[in-house]
Parts: structure tokens; sequence; C-alpha cells
């Protein structure tokens, strides 16, 4: 096609334009896709570190009080609701926990491995041992791996759990958990019936986790039980409420800044392009004296913006892709207090992110070069022959 | 000789303010086949006459006929085409693409005429060679000194085969060896292919070697030698 065959020589010939322009569009997109790969992996990480990693609704006492007492109707009572899975009562509790010279304070939760495993896939994030272990006879216990790493204790060995007013009862390590958060320094799984007894204070416990149909009914079923029982139930949402809206602004800033950018890249390939008509005013007074007709001076200046574009866009994708597996591949140590409890950058790279990118700086290619196609078009031939 | 333009009462106003009249109610009669130059002071609307035969530009009022057709009545699209087709421009600059070499700058009418890319190839080089710049023809403007580059513009110029031809001060920018060469150049061309070759200049000398002179002063025709 006529008009693509000197928009393509105009971008050969023009070397220095061209990587200008292409640089201009591909550093945009580049630092737009890693910045997305970013922000998706970290959403990705919250939400799943919020709803896998807690139940979806979780029961607590009544307000002054730290127990719930006859808590297998209430059990009953949750499991026949509608969009209720599972329900998983749990007793938790502080203590320390002895291993030879080795003392850590430890949160210890004690469950029903089958009730629990119904509401949280608990089993996932064992490294060592068997979680169903803890139904096995004896004291067993499952512990977080930075506390089996302080305690310096090992699958077999035998702990010994101490907390005033409670005789010191030893509990064998029959499994190793790691979430990739701060719990793997205080975490540790016992069976209920055990815990109960550790602390002596019958049958009752202190929550029940629940496992909803719906992750996004949670917040409807907790008000539900709130209302009708009178336990505190909170749901995910509720508990997470300042997280997900931090997230939500966040990732609205980030839109900003990404306009923004292209906005910057735009002016800067608008510049570049107005440069190159002006260059070439001579050409397109003598094209139009040959008869060129004015849609095609405009048609000639608009596919060298798309040119420019897609190969700035191409280079883009292909560095911001590298960029994204590399930094993702880096584990950085940052202490996890200061990062939600993550130890590496978490990145997501999804095609939507690429393609997103790539039609937004498309897009701002064509309306950058719109304006000075429409320039070079509306020129009158007689001026530009003359200028020169 | 059969009527190639008809110009009747031409005028052209510039300026909204202070106005200026560039041509004042001009006539003048054309025929196939000749070869004249127009001649005048600057200023005088020589250029501006040129334009407006050329299609480049719009009366204020009057009429144009080229072989027969109203110009200044024709849509753009249809000027555009007849600017391909029936017009061949030689400047003083001689506006060469610079991102083309010489074949494809010859080429170039052909392609916006929708010429196959091989046919108007063949085309171009035959009309290199006719200019004398068949070995150069893979040079760019850049790589030719100014009076083949004005070579290479005259070829273009006619590789349509318009009916007219209109040279503007074209050997403005050459030494006089070079610019007798253009002329006999021109002169042979127009022997050859019977094609309408209108030449505005300011030089005495080389207008007294065409046919017919028009000498033009304040926007009306002074002198007419045909």
């Amino acid at each position: 096609m006529f008009e693509m065959n000197i928009a393509i020589r105009h971008i050969r010939s023009r070397q220095r334009q061209t990587i200008f322009s292409v640089i201009a569009v591909a550093l945009a997109v580049a630092i737009i896709t890693i910045s997305m790969s970013m922000l998706s992996g970290f959403t990705s990480y919250i939400v799943d570190a919020t709803v896998e990693n807690q139940p979806h609704v979780t029961v607590s006492p009544e307000e002054d009080e730290d127990y719930i007492y006859l808590y297998h109707g209430l059990l009953n009572y949750i499991r026949r609701q509608e969009c209720v899975i599972a329900a998983s009562p749990r007793y938790q509790g502080d203590c320390a926990l002895q291993y030879q010279h080795n003392v850590e304070g430890v949160v210890l939760y004690g469950i029903n491995p089958g009730d629990e495993t119904k509401i949280l896939n608990v089993e996932k994030d064992i490294v060592a041992g068997d979680f169903m272990s803890l139904t096995g006879p004896g004291n067993r216990i499952i512990m977080g791996s930075k506390l089996a790493e302080n305690l310096e204790a090992e699958i077999g060995d035998a702990v010994t759990a101490k907390f005033p007013g409670s005789k010191p009862t030893d509990f064998t390590v029959t499994g190793i958990i790691r979430t990739g958060t701060q719990a793997d320094e205080t975490l540790a799984y016992a069976n209920l019936g055990q815990v109960q007894g550790f602390y002596d204070k019958g049958d009752i416990i202190t929550g029940i986790g629940v496992r909803v149909l719906d992750i996004y009914a949670a917040d409807t079923l907790a008000e539900k039980i709130d209302y009708e029982t009178g336990y505190d139930a909170t749901s995910w949402m509720e508990g997470n409420r300042e997280i997900l809206d931090l997230i939500d602004q966040q990732a609205g800033f980030a839109y900003i800044f990404y306009l923004l950018i292209f906005a910057i890249s735009g002016f800067g390939i608008a510049n570049i392009l107005i440069m190159v008509v002006m260059d070439k005013v001579g050409e397109i007074g003598m094209l139009m004296a040959m008869g060129t007709s004015r849609r095609s001076i405009l048609l000639i200046f608009l596919f060298e913006a798309c040119i420019l574009g897609m190969m700035g866009v191409i280079i883009g994708s292909v560095l911001g892709y590298v960029s994204s597996v590399m930094l993702a591949s880096y584990t950085i140590p940052v202490p996890p207090e200061m990062y939600f409890g993550l130890d590496h950058l978490p990145f997501l790279i999804t095609p939507k992110n690429f393609i997103i990118a790539g039609v937004f700086a498309m897009a701002i290619n064509i309306i950058a070069g719109a304006y000075p196609a429409r320039r070079a078009s509306k020129m009158d031939p007689v001026e530009a022959i003359h200028e020169v | 000789m059969t009527k190639m333009i008809e110009i009747r009462d031409l005028t052209r106003i510039y300026g909204d303010g202070a106005e200026v009249r560039a041509l004042d109610g001009v006539n003048l009669d054309i025929g196939r086949g000749e070869f004249l130059a127009i001649i005048g002071p600057s200023g005088s609307g020589k250029s501006t006459l040129l334009n407006q035969i050329g299609i480049l530009d719009t009366p204020t009022s009057g009429r144009i006929l080229l072989d027969g057709v109203d110009i200044t009545k024709s849509s753009e699209k249809e000027r555009s085409r007849l600017r391909n087709r029936k017009l061949g421009f030689i400047f003083q600059y001689h506006h060469l693409l610079p991102d083309f070499n010489a074949i494809e700058n010859v080429m170039m009418p052909l392609l916006i005429n929708g010429v196959k890319r091989s046919k108007a190839r063949k085309i171009a080089s035959r009309m290199l060679e006719e200019v004398g710049l068949f070995d150069r023809m893979d040079h760019r403007p850049n790589q030719l000194s100014g009076g083949q580059n004005q070579r290479v513009a005259i070829a273009r110029a006619l590789v349509n085969s318009p009916e007219i031809v209109i040279g503007d001060e074209l050997t403005g920018n050459l030494d006089s060896r070079a610019s007798d060469a253009i002329y006999e150049l021109l002169r042979r061309l127009n022997r050859e292919h019977e094609q309408t070759f209108i030449l505005v200049t300011h030089d005495e000398a080389m207008a007294a070697k065409t046919d017919r002179v028009i000498r033009i002063v304040d926007g009306q025709i002074v002198e007419d030698s045909g």
C-alpha cells in the first residue's frame, strides 16, 4: 500500500527519531507492565492470605465472655445453615513450649483435624509429617517451621507445654507447617480434647471457624449468627476491611500513575512526530503537487505513529516480561513485619495486564500522532513547496 | 493547435486588510505542445499564475479550463487526480524525497496513480535513461549533484506523460552550463513528446530562446509574443 510504504521508508531512514520514539513507548510499557504485575501479585497474595488462611466466618464468645460454653448446640445450628460447608470448633490458648534448653512463646490451637481441614486447606502448608497425624494416640503437636527452628526440635521429639495453672504436658512433634507468614514463629496445632485437658476448664471452646459456599455471602451469614445467637460473628471481609480498602486505594493511585506515564510518553511521541512533519514540509508539498490526496498524507503519518507504537509496545512488553520474571525469582531479604509477612516481592504475570497496557499504549500513540498528521494534511502545497 | 489551457478573467486577491491583487483579470490561451516562457519582475504574479494553472491554488474569481475541464469547479479529489495525470512540476528546488533513491523518486507519480510496481519501475528507468542518469538510479539525492537532482526531478515530472509541464525558476539554483543542459533537455523532450511546457523565469536570455514569451507586470499581461 502506497502510504504504508512511504511511512515505513520514513521510519527506516530517520533512525534517531525512530529510536527515540520507540524508547519512549517501550519504557512506558515496560514500567507499567512491571508495576501491574507487582500490583496483581500483591493483590492476589493479600486476597489469598485473607480468604484462604482464615475462616470465612469466625464465631467468638459473647461480649464479656472468654469462652463459648455450650458449643455443641451452636455447632449444629451453624452446620444446618444453607450456605455453610463446614464448621470447626477451636480452643486457642497461649502457652510456652520447651525443648531441652529452648523455650518459646506459642499460640496453641486445639482442633479436630477432620473438622479443621474442612474449613481451611491446612494440609497444603504442611512441609513435614502429616496434619491428620493429630488424630493418632498420645499427645501430638504440629508446629510452625520457624518455631521448630527456634526450639531446635524435629519430628519425633517431645516438647513440653507449660502454662501457669496447668500441669506441664509433653507433646510429640508429628508435623511441621509453613504458612509463609509471621505465624510460623508461634503457631502450634494439637488435638482439641488434649488441649482442653491441658487447660483443664472442661469441654469449652474459644471460637468456631466456618467455611461458606460464596465468600461474598460471608457478611450476611455473620450478621445472621450474631443476631440469632448473640455470639459475636465476624466475616473475613470485616476483619480485613482496612486491607481491602487499602488495596483498592492503591490500585486507584496506580492507575492514575499509569495514565500520567502514558500521557508523558504520548507528549514525547507527539513532539517527535511534529518535528518529523516540520522537517518534511517540502516533501509534503511535493507529494501534493504530484497528486497525493490530503487523506493519503494523513494516512502516511498516522501509519508512522502506529508502526512506531507497535514497535514500542512489543519491545516494552518483552522488557517488562523479562524484568518481571527476573524480579519475581529474586528473593528479597525483607523483614516480614515490614511487608505484611512476605519474604519476596510477589509478581503475578498475566496476559491480561500486558494486553491492557499494549492497547492503551497504541491508543496514546494514535492520539499523539493525530495532531501532527492532521497538520501535515492541512498544509497549503504552495506554501509548503516554497518554504524550503 | 488545439487549446490546452483557457484562462478567462482570472483574479487572485490575497489578504483581508491590505488587499493584494496578485492576478487581475488575466485572459490567456495556451495550445497543445507549446514551449513558452512567462517572465516578469519579482511580485508580478507569475508564480501565482503558475500555481493557478497547476491546480495548487484556487482563484478568487474567473475560470480556468484544462483540456476542456473547468478546474475551478472540481472537487478536491478530482483536483488531486488531475494534478497527478495532467501536470508535471519542476521547481527551483528539486524537492526529491530524500529517503528514496533516484528511480524510486521517479516512480512516485506512477505509484500515486495506482500503476503496478514492476511496470512503474520499467517506465521510470526509461525516463531516467532519457535524462542521462540511468547508471545513477540507485543513488539518493544526497549522493547526486544539484544538476543531477534537477534532472531526476525532470524525469519525475514527465514520467506520467503529463500534457502540461510547469517549471518555476527551475534553473535558479544551477550554474550556466547546467542551465543550458537543462534547457536543451526540455526542448528535446518537448519536440519528442509534444507536451506543453510553461517555464516561469526571470532569465531574459532563456526566455528569448522559447517559442513564445508572456510578460506579466502587477498581475496583468503586458506583452504576449504568441
